[in-house]
Formats: C-alpha cells, structure tokens, sequence
C-alpha cells in the first residue's frame, strides 16, 4: 500500500520531460487533425548537432549558443540553410567534452543547401544537402550567430558569423562558393559578438553592419561562481564588464569603417544579446533596437545625418514598467495590434515574463506585457529566439518562442541531467484585441521536446506560403519546424528588391485591403537571438481571396504602388517598377 | 550519509542510493496511521494525504549548507518516525525543513513539505503564505495567486499578503481586483510605501495619470530609500506631459523596491547559512544604508567562506561606509593576501589611501588594480586623476587614453584628458577636446563649463574668446548657478575690460565661499580678486582643486 501511494504521489512530481524524438511517421496528431508544426530536419537531411565544448569548467559560452540562418545563397528561390557549431574551450579536449560531438569532425559551422522539388501536384519533397566543403565557408572558431545580406549589391547573399572570437564574413562568389573577407572587410571583431544585423542606416543603399557585443570574457579570466548554496554554477553577466557593440559604415568598395565612436553619440552599450532594426517613429530611416542583458536596453534613434542617439529610457523600451532591467535575450519588431506601427516583444528569464513594448507611432512605447497576457504566460520560461509571424495566416501576427534556461532546473537537476537547462517551446496567438493565448499544446509534438532552445530563424522554407521555424538547441539536434496550418489560409508572398536585385531590409509595406484594414509588414532578416531570416514578406489574409493593393516605402524613402498583386503565390516587388 | 541522488528510501529510479535505517523517510501511509494514533481525535478517513518529502543531492553544496540541510532532515525523519507526533509538531517539522529547502533556492523539493505541513496544520498561515511565495518565485502566478488569496483567507489583515497579491494581479494584468489589495493594505497600514507604489503601478496600468503620480509620490515620500519608484513616476509624469518631471525622476532611478513588512519571508531568508546567502543580506542592507547590519551580515559570509574574495571585499567596504577606515582597510589587506590579484581590493584600498591624504601609495595599488585588471576602468579613472595632482601629467594622459579606447561610455575619460591639456599649458588642445567631448556627450555639462573656463582665461590668445564665454557662461547660468560658473563670469568679464563688475562678482563668490567655510578656497580667490583691482584679467584657468576639474557625471536620461 505504501508503495502504491507512493507511485501515485510522484506521479504528481514536477518533472520536465525528457527530450523525446517526435513521431515521423505522420503529421497527424491525436484528434487525427494534422499537426501544425513538424520537426522534419533528420528526415530532409539536416543532421546536426550543437557541440558546446562543455567540459565541467562552466565556460561562458556553453549555455549562449546556437543562433541559425535561412538564406537563399544559391538564388534559386528557395531557402538554404546556416547552422553554427561549437568546439572546446580552454585547455581540454574533445574526448573531455561532457557531450561528444554528434556529428563527424571537424566541428565547424555547416551549410545545408535546399533541394527541393515540388511535384505537378503541388506536393513537396524537401531535401538538404550539406555544401559546406564545395562552398569555401570555413569556420571552426567558436560560433554564436548569423547574420545575412548582400554587403557589395552584387544580387548574392553573404554571411557575416557572430563567434566567441573573432568574427568571419563571407563573401558569395555567386557560384555556389564563398570568399572568407573578414580581414580585407575589417569587420573582424574580435570580441564575444552575439547577434548582428545588416542595415542601410544612411540610405545611400549600401548594407552597413550593427554588431552586438556581449561581454569583456576570456577563458583565461573565468570566475568561478556558485548558487546560493555554495555549488558551482554558470556565472550571471554581471560577473563581467559589457563590451561595446560596433557599428560599421560600409565603404562599397568591400571593406567597412568603424564608426562607432562618431555615430553613436553618447557612445552607450551594455552585454548585447539581440538586435532589431526598424523604422520605429517612421520618419522613414532606420533606427535600431539593441536588448541588453541586465541592462537598459538601447534604441538607437536615427537621427538622419549619419548618427544615432538612444533614446531607449525617455522613451519607454530601455526597462519594463516598473524599471527593471531584465535579461533581454532575443527581439523582434512587427506590428502585431495593425496600427501601422512597429511594436516590440523580447524574450526573458524565468520570473521575469518576456515584455511587449507597444509604440505609439512616434517610437514612444508603453510596456503591455501584462495587459497581452504575455508576461504571465512566459513567466515560467527562459525564452531565446523568437519572431513575429502569422503562423496560421489570420492577418494577425503571433509570436513564438525557443525556450531553455540558464540556472539549472531543480527538477532536471535531481533527476541527473547533465544539461539541465532545458524548456519547451511556446507559441502564443494573437487574440486580435491586444492580447495573446498560449496554443502550444496544439501546435504539435515539437513543440513539447523539453531542449535548450536558443536560435530560431524564422521562413516558408517550403514555399508554400506559411512561415516555418528552423530553431538550433544548446548540445542538442537543430530542428526544422515545417509549417502545417498557415497554408490553409490564403497569403500574400512579396520579395523586395532594389535594382540590383538585393533584398531591401526595412523596406515597410502596407496590405491595402478593400474589406479590411491595412496591413502593415517588414522585410528584414534581423532579430530573434542571433538568427537571420528569411526577408520575405508572407501576409496572412485569412480567408480574403481579394488580390489587394501593395504599397512599399523603401529604405531610401521612395514610395511605389502595385495594384491587384496575386495572392497565395511569391511576387517579386523591384524597386523602380511599380507606381 | 549519502551521496549522490535523491535520498528516499521510495525511490523508484534503482540507480540511486537506498538510504538505510532511521533515515527512512516515512510515506503516507505511515503518516496517517501516526495521526490517527497521535491525535486520538481524527479518524483514519480523514487524515490528511501527504506527499513524499526527500532531501536534494547536497553533496556538491557547501558544508555549512550541507549540515544545515541533513540536520533539520534528520529532524523531520526523527520526528516522522515518533509514534507519539502530534499533527501540529509533525506539521511544524514539514514547515521547517521547507523553509530551509526554499531559502536553499530547492523549491521543488520544498513544495511537498510546505503542502504537508498545510495539511496538517491548515489554520496556520504559515504555510499557504511560503506556498505563495514559492509558486511566485518558480513563475506560477495563478498558483501564487490561489494562496494569497488562501492565506488572506485564515488572516485577512495580513498586510503582506495583501500587497504581494496585488503585485501579482498586477502581472496577470488584473488591474482593478490589484487596487482592491492595494486599498485595503493602506486602511490595514494607512502610508505604506508598498501599498501606495501598489496603487500607483496600478493606476499607470489603467493609464490614469494623475492618480498614479499622486500615489508613487507619496510612496516616495513615505520610502525615499526606495528608488525604484523614480522609474513609474517618470512614466505618469511623462504621461501628464510633464517631460522635466519625467527626466528629473528618470536620472534618480534605482534598483530598491518599497517592500511590505514581511517578517515571515525575512526569516525564510535569514535562514541558509551560505557565504552567498550572507553576500545578498548584505547587499539589501547596503542598498537601505544600513551599514551596520551589512557589516554584520557579511562578516557571517567571511566566517563561513574566509577565503571568497568578494564576500570579503564588501565586508571592507561596508566597514568604510560604517565610518571604520581602519577595519576597512583590514579586510581589503586580508582580501589580498588571500587573492593578490583580487584588483576590487587594491582599488579600494587605493581610494582609502586618497581619502586620508596618502596618494603616494594610492598610485601603487591603483596601479597594480590595473594590472591585474587591465581593463579596470575605475582604476584607471582615480589612478589617472591622483596622477595628476601629483603632477605627473603625461602618466595620467596615458591612463586617460587607454580608458577611451576601453569604454567609450566613459566621457570622465575624455574630460580628463582636456584638463590635462590645461596643466600642460595645451590650451588648443583643451580646447578642442572639449568641443569634441561636448559633441558627443551632450548630456554631460562638465565639457561646457571647462571649455567656457577655457576660453574666459587661456593665456594663449588663440584659444581665449571673451564673448563666446560669455555666452557659455550665461546659458549654463541659467541652467543652474554654480561658484564655479561665477568664478568664470567674474575671469569673463575681466577679460571684457569690466574690473569693476568683475572685482563685485568675485566678492560675491569670496563671501559664499567664507559662508560654506572654505578659507583656503577664499584665499585662493583673493588673488584674482586683487587682478581685478589692479584692472588686470585672469590668465590662469584653473587654481588649485578647481571644482571645474571635478567631473559630475549626469546619468544618461536621453
């Protein structure tokens, strides 16, 4: 009897699950209705695992990475994949690592390109072929994140890895390989970089780059911290000093200058961990969002003549409502209330509750975090990369995050998991009147894998016009969450361009709807936790089959019109061409 | 005893140990037959359900947490196994061990005991209170929530309670069911600074402006240690449109809550004695200038940890605060001749050396902070500073160049630059520095002054400019009167031709500063005095402990 109350009574314990391998063999879930989102990353070849180097020391760097990257490298339309790998810290080795790489060595970032084929039908078979020997892209240094853009407008996407260390940038030769510039672009610096963002913040069309730093951290100076009850344990940021981010200027003549000291006035920063770009008081000029670990978080103002102020405090988005400076680990900015404006979301530590920061159109921002419901419901999670998207394609944007802490677990901890860090994902819906509902418990068996989740880069990889999730895990499996629900509604595809056939970040459009209100997307590649996704814009319409008005404001303040764009298919918007 | 696992003997996973003998932790069962043999008055159906209680894996926590733990487990496993128990001692047991499970930050495994201790105690408040605590703290408001309002329920006036649960509703975004808590822990407590920073947060919530100032300033008043409110009362104010309000209250924010009286959860966290435990009930009471109760709380940390620097370190510099120059400098000694490289210490000990007149030995262990720490930008600021008083410019020029290349927040870096510049006699290059300095701090008006001081005074006649320290001088006037800037009007006006009216205005300065009491200041501003009476300008920027050379920084307000 003893025993049986016994088993009754632990069957009431708070444990994570244990990570779990979702069902393949179909994509439907218990009610027979298909899930809404499915890890198929083994299945179309995307095999890898993050190596963290974790060996005991509690390195910094272990509980930080992995961002990812969705970028379509090859121009083929469809979207490839980046995936940043670890290696050892400090002075042991590989056979000293608690979890042994999962993937043959030598550890180094991967590039998947996508192969897919999509059927007479409509039916697609994806496919990813790891490319990384033929591509050139040699990184073996301990990466952190991805950022993409085409820096030298030659219509080919490059990539720019963030990385304990010095950074890389690659150049696309626009052959299927790439050139490591990192040196002769001067933007290898070699701190702890984080996340970075490609942005035109002068308007003369040219990327610029924005990198956020995070500490003033060696191996060799790692302290030793411990919790409260005297065990070891991975140290908070504030054990170390902030270091300062970098902005570059781009020179077009493939190398960046630093103009850090001169164009942030005031020369702020703290241990910067996402960053987010957007037209946030729509004056036409791209402003930019840094969040901050601990510290206030930044909103870099354009001030229209090559310098930036913060502006972050007096207006709302450097701290929550009641003044505290929290985690801030992963951002993004979309117009989720269809006002017309860019709010923010960024994700928090547990306890905290991850905020919402609505703009009132002049970049002034009130913290709605409990009015939405979404402090409440991350409360319990540490959230990493997230996103605005409509996952289900109602005209109203969601939001997702990747989740897993970094203070170990009680739970996980006593039940001896030598990574006990980890969470499961959420997704919360848009409710359309200002607030939010958690509806992970329907989104699908992946989204109830416990992981430590960090990256997540956010795109219809299939093209079928819903956004998919490509999320990288902390010394787990990276996994590709494919989109099921969002296809049922009808969508609007857009890909921005300007004349040389670039992607155009910032460029803002408005969804003129006939029987409906505007609404009003981005293209960017920037934000989450140290991701890059996909620029296009996919605009949920619900069940509207009107082929709307699409109106674009580009980076460089030109306004064009297209009238009637077709819905549930991609069109190529090219700057110059419309009305 | 044990190592390894969890340590119930009901363990299901077989990988870990079996605790054996007295240690068996007794399961449910077993416990309602003790309360039914125990009490005489509850029958076997209506004994309360307990949960399984174990104590975590302690093995890797520090000894005193170790023993601290095992102890009051073995206290409940011997009290468990009494036949004699009554519910309310075994009750208090549960309690106890959860308390210390929960002050060891091991909520899970102090959920289970506080919820036993409930049921067999379920009058008692105690435990639906560090329920509510625990489900807050784990990030569960609706459960935190539920035993609030269960704890309110057996004590309705429990004015801690009532706040805590307010704050929670605040964060589920129920903002009316808040003010409700709010109000009523006011009546209960009529100027509680938690209560009206309650209402206020709450009526910034419903956006009601006014009322929300109304509130956070009294609250301010009643808590002014409390400089978390700043932060919600710039945002009402910035609300009412009063954006220099909001920028006044922006620049005071902090860090320190106006918390309820809660004897209950000080007591929870009095209990673990860590060094880290310690080190935070330290930090509270430095945050509330209690200097002494932080000396005591962190000599607790040094007897339990005498080798952990930083518990150590904080120890001297609340000694320091406390008034105990001596016993500071003590600790930071012993800091370092435990850890030579702890840098903290030796750049506190350096500050010590200036504050009693010993600079010659602050330079050497300010240098030597930044040499175990490079990239010390605190030590290099004072070392650069105590430079040069001491005269030893081009030292201090260096030390200032390295900060601006490792901090570019750090405008003390630049500014002392320029006023290097001037001991140098580089008044061009003051010059510039200070214009540049101005560019890209504007919120720092310590460039304006120098630079108006500058060009009221230089000797080279290349830098000097009457009339635009003139306009400096009035612009900062009006933004607020100085001796310093008046000084600067007085060398102004001299350098105009105006003696007469700036021999008058250097009177004025000569009599606040005999008025505050500063007779060598008065003496120094005597000879200037004596220039403009002679009809002779002022050639010399800067005398002797300038307040222009003194940087005031303004926190950043945007």
């Amino acid at each position: 009897m003893l025993l049986l109350l016994l088993l009754a009574s632990l069957t009431g314990c708070k444990a994570d699950r244990a990570a779990q391998a979702p069902s393949r063999a179909t994509d439907t879930a218990r009610n027979g209705e298909p899930e809404w989102f499915v890890d198929r990353a083994h299945d179309v070849g995307i095999d890898f695992v993050h190596f963290n180097g974790m060996s005991g020391e509690f390195y910094f760097p272990e509980s930080m990475a992995p961002g990812v990257g969705l970028l379509d490298y090859d121009n083929d339309g469809d979207l490839d994949v980046y995936l940043v790998q670890g290696t050892m810290l400090g002075a042991n080795t590989i056979s000293q690592a608690a979890f042994p790489p999962g993937n043959p060595l030598p550890l180094r970032g991967r590039l998947f390109r996508n192969d897919m084929t999509i059927h007479q039908d409509g039916t697609r078979t994806l496919r990813f072929t790891d490319v990384t020997e033929r591509s050139g892209i040699d990184s073996r240094g301990y990466g952190m994140g991805v950022a993409v853009g085409d820096f030298n407008n030659d219509g080919c996407v490059d990539l720019y890895l963030t990385n304990f260390g010095p950074n890389q940038m690659f150049r696309n030769n626009c052959d299927g390989t790439f050139a490591d510039v990192s040196k002769q672009s001067k933007t290898n610096d070699p701190g702890f970089s984080v996340s970075a963002s490609f942005v035109d913040y002068d308007r003369d069309g040219w990327l610029d780059l924005y990198v956020g730093n995070y500490l003033d951290y060696t191996i060799e100076a790692n302290q030793k911290c411990f919790l409260i009850t005297g065990e070891r344990d991975y140290c908070p940021p504030t054990a170390y000093r902030a270091q300062p981010d970098r902005l570059y200027h781009n020179n077009r003549d493939g190398t960046y200058a630093d103009v850090t000291a001169k164009a942030l006035v005031g020369g702020e920063y703290g241990p910067a961990l996402g960053v987010a770009t957007a037209d946030f008081d729509s004056d036409g000029w791209l402003d930019i969002y840094v969040a901050n670990d601990n510290h206030d978080n930044l909103l870099w103002m354009n001030q229209r003549n090559g310098t930036f102020r913060n502006t972050a405090l007096s207006s709302g988005a450097a701290l929550t409502s009641e003044g505290k400076a929290e985690a801030s680990m992963g951002v993004d900015a979309g117009d989720f209330d269809n006002d017309g404006d860019e709010d923010l979301f960024i994700t928090e530590l547990t306890g905290e509750g991850s905020n919402l920061y609505v703009n009132d159109g002049t970049a002034v921002f009130e913290d709605q975090s409990a009015r939405s419901g979404l402090g409440a419901l991350s409360l319990p999670y540490t959230g990493f990369g997230t996103a605005w998207f409509d996952f289900d394609n109602d005209g109203w944007l969601d939001i997702m995050a990747v989740n897993g802490t970094i203070a170990a677990i009680e739970a996980l901890r006593r039940a001896n998991d030598p990574f006990p860090l980890r969470q499961r994902k959420q997704l919360f819906r848009n409710l359309a009147n200002g607030q939010f509902e958690e509806v992970a418990d329907r989104a699908g068996a992946a989204f109830q894998l416990s992981e430590v989740g960090r990256g997540a880069a956010f795109g219809d990889i299939d093209n079928d016009g819903d956004v998919d999730v490509l999320v990288g895990n902390d010394a787990g499996p990276t996994r590709l969450l494919i989109n099921n629900v969002g296809d049922r509604k009808h969508w609007l595809g857009l890909r921005l361009v300007g004349e040389r056939k670039r992607d155009m970040y910032g460029a803002r459009v408005a969804v003129l709807r006939g029987k409906g209100s505007t609404l009003w997307r981005r293209a960017r590649a920037d934000g989450s936790y140290a991701s890059a996704n996909d620029p296009r814009v996919v605009v949920g319409l619900g069940d509207s089959t009107e082929a709307p008005t699409v109106r674009v404001i580009w980076p460089s303040g030109r306004v064009e019109e297209w009238a009637r764009v077709a819905i549930d298919r991609y069109t190529t918007l090219i700057e110059g061409s419309g009305r | 005893m044990g190592e390894g696992g969890n340590r119930s003997v009901h363990d299901i996973d077989r990988r870990q140990r079996t605790v054996k003998g007295r240690t068996t932790l007794i399961g449910a069962g077993m416990i309602a037959w003790l309360i039914v043999s125990g009490s005489g008055c509850v029958s076997k159906d209506e004994a309360p359900r307990l949960r399984t209680v174990s104590l975590p894996d302690v093995s890797r926590a520090a000894d005193s947490v170790q023993e601290q733990l095992r102890a009051r487990y073995a206290s409940l496993t011997l009290t468990a196994e009494n036949a004699n128990t009554a519910a309310a001692v075994l009750g208090n047991e549960y309690g106890e061990m959860g308390k210390l499970l929960m002050a060891s930050e091991y909520r899970d495994a102090a959920e289970p005991c506080f919820l036993n201790a409930q049921a067999l105690m379920p009058s008692d408040i105690r435990w639906p209170y560090y329920l509510a605590h625990l489900y807050r703290l784990r990030g569960e408001p609706a459960k935190s929530a539920a035993y609030f309002e269960s704890t309110l329920r057996l004590q309705p006036d429990d004015v801690a309670a009532l706040v805590w649960l307010g704050g929670i509703y605040l964060v589920q975004g129920r903002p009316e069911a808040a003010e409700s808590q709010f109000s009523k822990a006011l009546v209960l407590r009529p100027h509680l600074g938690a209560a009206l920073f309650g209402l206020g947060r709450t009526a910034l919530a419903k956006r009601e402006y006014a009322g929300a100032v109304k509130y956070l300033e009294e609250a301010l008043a009643q808590d002014q240690l409390a400089s978390s409110i700043h932060y919600p009362l710039a945002t009402a104010y910035r609300g009412l449109g009063d954006t220099d309000k909001a920028e006044s209250h922006l620049r005071q924010r902090g860090q320190v809550d106006p918390l309820p009286p809660d004897p209950l959860m000080s007591e929870l966290n009095g209990l673990l004695h860590s060094a880290l435990a310690y080190e935070r009930l330290g930090e509270k009471a430095l945050d509330k200038k209690e200097w002494q109760a932080a000396v005591a709380y962190f000599r607790k940390g040094v007897e339990i940890a005498p080798d952990n620097a930083s518990v150590r370190h904080r120890l001297g510099t609340a000694l320091f605060l406390s008034g105990d120059a001596v016993g500071a400098a003590q600790q930071f000694e012993e800091v370092l001749r435990r850890s030579p490289d702890f840098a903290k210490a030796r750049y506190s000990l350096g500050v010590l050396m200036i504050s009693s007149g010993r600079e010659r030995e602050a330079i050497e262990h300010l240098s030597a902070a930044v040499k175990y720490d490079p990239r010390y930008v605190e030590g290099r600021l004072r070392l650069a500073e105590v430079l040069r008083r001491r005269g030893r410019l081009e030292e201090a020029l260096a030390q200032y160049e390295q900060v601006m290349m490792i901090d570019p927040r750090a405008a003390e870096a630049p500014f002392g630059v320029a006023i290097t510049f001037i001991h140098l006699r580089r008044y061009q290059d003051a010059r510039d520095r200070l214009i540049e300095g101005m560019h890209e701090y504007p919120s720092q008006p310590a460039f304006a002054r120098a630079l108006a001081r500058v060009l009221a005074a230089a000797p080279d006649d290349r830098v000097r400019d009457s009339q635009q320290a003139m306009t400096m001088t009035q612009q900062l006037i009006a933004q607020r009167q100085t001796v310093d800037l008046a000084e600067t009007m007085a060398m102004t006006l001299a350098g105009m031709g105006q003696y007469k009216q700036a021999a008058a205005l250097q009177r004025e300065v000569m009599a606040a500063a005999n008025k505050a009491g500063h007779q060598e200041v008065v003496k120094q501003l005597a000879e200037n005095l004596a220039r403009y009476e002679r009809n002779e300008p002022c050639r010399t920027p800067l005398r002797a402990d300038d307040p222009i050379e003194a940087f005031e920084p303004v926190l950043s307000q945007n």
